[in-house]
Order: C-alpha cells, then sequence, then structure tokens
C-alpha cells in the first residue's frame, strides 16, 4: 500500500521509526513532513496527509503529534478523509472495520514504539467490512462537513496564519 | 462551568454516572441526551451545537468506541473534539488545543478511568499562545 505519513516537530523521531517499520513492510511511504524538529504547526501536516488520501494519491494515511488530537483532528477537516484517533488495537480495528478509516492518528509522546507498531499493522492489515448500518453512518458523517473549495489542495490555505505567526502575532 | 453531556445507546450508562459525578460537584449539567440518541452522529451534533453556540462552555461525549464521536464531531466547522482513554491526553487537548469537547468510548473506558479523565480535562484552562495559531487553521478548515 502507498502510506502517507505526516507529524509535527515534536514526534519527527517516532515518525521515522513508524516509516522505517512500513518500509520494512513493504509499503511505499510518501512522508510529508516534518523531517526536522524546527517549531511547526501539525494542521499544516494533517491537512497534506488528509488531501493525499482525499485525492487517491495515498491509500491510507498516518499522523502523529504529541498527543496525535491536533494533527488527527486537521487530517479529519478534509473532504472524503475518515480521521480516527486511536490508542490501542480494538479501537484501531472498530474503525477501520466500521467506520471505513483511511486515516489515523495516534500520540508520538502517548503511545510506545511496541503499540504503535501494533496499532499500524492492524490498521492496515484491517478492511472495511460493508454493511447496510455501516453505510448510513459513513454516510451521515461525510454529509456532515461543509464544502470548503477554497482548501481542497491549496497550499496557501493557511496564508494568513503564517504571515501573522511571522509578525509575532501569536506569542505565549 | 456548564458541561454538555450527550450519548448514543451504547455510552449511555456510562453518560449517567458522569452526570450523577459532575453534580455532585460545582458543575452544571447540560444533558442533550435525556434519552439515548439513534447514534453517535446525532449525540455528537447535540453536545457540538451547545458548545458552538454557547450554551455549555465544554462537552463530553459517549458512544462505544469515543472514535465515531471524535469523527462526526470533528467534521462540523468549528469544532475541536478529542477522544481520550486516558488522563494525560485529556489534560493536554485541554491545554494546548482548546479542546472544545472529549469523547469517551463505553467499551473501552470503565468508569473509574472516566472519572479521572474527567477530572483531567475540567481542572485545566486551554493555554493559548502559540496554540492559538494551530486553533485558528483547524476552525478555518471544514
Amino acid at each position: 500500500m502507498i502510506i502517507a505519513i505526516g507529524n509535527d516537530h515534536i514526534v519527527t523521531d517516532v515518525k521515522i521509526n513508524i516509516s522505517n517499520f512500513l518500509k520494512e513492510q513493504g509499503h511505499e511511504v510518501i512522508d510529508v513532513g516534518a523531517y526536522d524538529t524546527s517549531r511547526t504547526h501539525y494542521p499544516i501536516y494533517g491537512k497534506k496527509v488528509g488531501e493525499l488520501v482525499s485525492n487517491k494519491t495515498a491509500d491510507r494515511g498516518i499522523v502523529l503529534c504529541g498527543t496525535g488530537v491536533g494533527i488527527t483532528v486537521a487530517a479529519n477537516k478534509n473532504e472524503g478523509v475518515r480521521a480516527a484517533l486511536v490508542s490501542n488495537a480494538a479501537i484501531t480495528k472498530y474503525v477501520t472495520e466500521e467506520l471505513n478509516a483511511n486515516v489515523i492518528g495516534f500520540g508520538g509522546t502517548t503511545v510506545g514504539k511496541f503499540l504503535a507498531e501494533d496499532i499500524v499493522s492492524v490498521f492496515l492489515n484491517t478492511e472495511y467490512k460493508e454493511t447496510a448500518e455501516n453505510k448510513k453512518l459513513i454516510e451521515k458523517i461525510d454529509n456532515l462537513a461543509p464544502k470548503n473549495a477554497d482548501q481542497n489542495n491549496n497550499p496557501d490555505f493557511f496564508k494568513k496564519e503564517l504571515d501573522l505567526w511571522d509578525e509575532g502575532y501569536y506569542h505565549d | 462551568m456548564k458541561i454538555a453531556l450527550g450519548s448514543d445507546k451504547k455510552g449511555f450508562e456510562l453518560k449517567e454516572i458522569i452526570k450523577n459525578y459532575l453534580q455532585e460537584q460545582k458543575y452544571t449539567v447540560i444533558d442533550t441526551t435525556e434519552e439515548a440518541a439513534e447514534d453517535f452522529i446525532e449525540s455528537s451534533k447535540l453536545v457540538s451545537t451547545a458548545v458552538l453556540e454557547g450554551q455549555a462552555d465544554r462537552g463530553i461525549m459517549f458512544d462505544e468506541f469515543g472514535a465515531g464521536s471524535f469523527m462526526a464531531s470533528n467534521k462540523i466547522k468549528g469544532m475541536i473534539t478529542a477522544n481520550v482513554t486516558e488522563e494525560r491526553t485529556a489534560h493536554m487537548t485541554t491545554e494546548h488545543n482548546g479542546a472544545k469537547a472529549i469523547a469517551i468510548g463505553a467499551g473501552i473506558v470503565g468508569p473509574s478511568l472516566a472519572k479521572s479523565i474527567v477530572d483531567s480535562y475540567l481542572e485545566i484552562e486551554y493555554a493559548g499562545g502559540r496554540h492559538q495559531v494551530r486553533v485558528d487553521m483547524l476552525e478555518k478548515m471544514i
């Protein structure tokens, strides 16, 4: 499978481990970054992974940040993406089998190496099992999202926020 | 603080436990599902609406795995929900993501852990600052 992976600067090392694990299993990896530990913003990478899955460049996506929450929310906020934040194999199996999840995310600082590899294996070795009931749920989920034509495949979508960041508008 | 709660059938019993737990404390509970919603999409929509429209300060969603409520509610413009299975993520997602709701899977998290997660979620404030650029980005998306 072709797997898109993305992360923020907090867990780049974990991402590299997952990338290596995927390659060892024979998968092709598209790594959208971040590539180092310089401070950056998780929505950028969640959006990139979401778009690669949405436009079918990648079969599935995996996203990581500190807790996994922010980047998985960002990935889910793309048309055609059903992203799930997971912390064990049981949730991973459920979202893939029942909700046809095409992106999973987890916390690079909260989930350890062995469990992370198990989660990734379950995600990639599980197929969606369509039933009339879960198909209806999936359609309902997909229809919740408003259309956001300006967002899709727009590399400048966050320009305003990034410019404000550079100007020092956002500070602790 | 006003807390909106909502659940489908599978999360209902845990929702009732947390409802009692919160009412014993300083919180005002807004129960959006006195009877269980038809599915987790309906219950997570009710909680999201209560938070986004300002009737509640934060929300807690209950279903079997937590993941369905996460997926559905985060499709709603402006919504940021974290599904959590331990306390640390509940704490961090409030502090860093300004999570407007958390989702708890009653089939995954037992009552004692659920109470502890809720404590961690409600005891901390959003930090803002550098985190706000990321929240602004999320709120700009779908």
